[in-house]
């Protein structure tokens, strides 16, 4: 049994739904939703390497580093946007976030 | 190589049922760690594709670095999480059925594409040149051929440092800071004051 | 591809026996230990009082800043290794292109570095 590109895609399919299945379920914990985005973001990396390898190009590789940049970019923005609305409202459910000017 | 394949499929199940349990433990801290382990098994899966440069990058970048800020954030806002799952089974079966289409969708695609093309002639998974090794053959076009992606890559940094910093920092007005260039240039007419002072008289300022 | 992986073989080793050691010394403690469970012994010991509140506490937030400008820098560092790695293998007019472009994102990041120093984010108050 050899392991072909489509076990690899399959992983990542898999990882990218539980993502977005978790974006769902918890809509009002911005946490779990920024680690559900952090995730996608892996499958999508899993899925650019796998295909590097398989049809031997590096540039797959490439572009998992610069998704992989904006990934950690991302989360540090998106965290210290979370604490600054932590501080305003003294709660983090996102829900109560609809009106602007907080 | 059955080797390879025992590995794959350990890293592979590591990583899907960690990714479960991060959207589905009750304690966030836990969610956090559960990310920790999700992460790591993805770098050992980009090992075995022999992408060893992004699979120590994503060791140090997110179980060092990035993991540790969500924990920062869990542990440092005092929130009640038990009142955030609220709604939690009311958006299960929605999340579900998109979920369920997503993965339908997604498995076609990828069982198209991987049984179709080039996938099929290349069997295994191999480096793109076997002289150099991973870090030097991505080190070798990065800077010249993906310049402007390079570039980009670091303003988007600057714009999250400077975010960050907007965002997060608060100076206490009440907390009195060094000001070293002041303290040590300070002379002695600047603090003292020789005066003289006549006999019933006061100093006026 | 498999004389690749072997390389990675002392690793995969070091984390099996990490493991079973790990699950050996937990389950043995949970299988032999004695226990004798009560509500006393098991409530936090605070000095004879009753524990006042939760043991997690609030972080300060500064931690949280310097994480994060941790993180940026770790990302910086990270793209110096294939640069440090490849700039001497290249021919010489890529290798001085590279050498530019680098040196171009050190830049752009020193300003950051510059921007976050003025306004006192690395300071402790």
């Amino acid at each position: 049994m050899t392991i072909g590109l489509a076990h690899y895609l399959a992983v990542a399919a898999i990882l990218f739904t539980i993502g977005v299945f978790g974006i769902f379920v918890n809509r009002k914990n911005v946490i779990v939703i920024l680690m559900s985005i952090e995730m996608i973001l892996l499958s999508v990396n899993i899925n650019f390497v796998a295909f590097s390898a398989y049809l031997h190009n590096i540039q797959g590789q490439i572009i998992a580093l610069f998704v992989l940049t904006v990934a950690a970019a991302e989360a540090a923005v998106g965290l210290a946007i979370l604490v600054t609305f932590f501080r305003n409202r003294g709660d983090i459910a996102v829900d109560d976030a609809s009106m602007m000017k907080g | 190589m059955p080797l390879t394949a025992i590995a794959f499929y350990l890293l592979a199940i590591v990583t899907v049922v960690s990714g479960f349990m991060v959207i589905t433990a009750r304690n966030p801290v836990h969610s956090v760690l559960y990310l920790i382990l999700c992460f790591f098994s993805g770098a050992g899966l980009f090992v075995l594709l022999g992408a060893e440069f992004l699979a120590m990058l994503l060791v140090v970048v997110y179980v060092g670095a990035v993991a540790v800020l969500f924990l920062f954030v869990v542990m440092m806002l005092d929130v009640d999480f038990a009142r955030l799952r609220e709604g939690y089974a009311q958006y299960l079966p929605l999340g579900l059925v998109v979920a369920a289409v997503l993965l339908g969708e997604m498995v076609t695609v990828s069982s198209a594409v991987a049984n179709r093309g080039a996938a099929a002639a290349n069997a295994t998974p191999q480096a793109a040149d076997l002289h150099v090794s991973n870090t030097q053959s991505i080190g070798q076009v990065l800077y010249t051929d993906y310049i402007y992606f390079f570039q980009a890559a670091g303003i988007v940094l600057l714009i999250a440092m400077i975010g960050a910093i907007v965002l997060t920092l608060r100076h206490k007005p009440s907390v009195r800071r060094q000001k070293i260039h002041e303290q040590v240039g300070r002379r002695r007419r600047d603090a003292v004051e020789v005066t003289k002072v006549g006999v019933g008289e006061g100093i006026s300022e | 591809m498999n004389a690749f992986l072997l390389q990675y073989l002392p690793i995969v080793i070091f984390f099996a026996i990490a493991t079973v050691l790990g699950l050996g010394f937990m389950i043995a403690a949970a299988v032999m230990a004695p226990s004798a469970p009560d509500a006393e012994k098991n409530s936090a010991y605070e000095c004879g009082f009753n524990a006042f509140d939760d043991a997690r506490m609030k972080f300060d937030v500064r931690f949280y800043l310097v994480s994060i400008l941790f993180i940026i820098f770790d990302l910086e560092v990270a793209f110096l290794f294939p640069w440090a790695v490849s700039l001497f293998g290249m021919p010489h007019d890529k290798m001085v292109y590279a050498f530019v472009s680098m040196m171009v994102f050190l830049g752009v990041l020193t300003v950051g570095f510059i921007y976050e120093w003025k306004k006192g984010a690395l300071e402790w108050e």
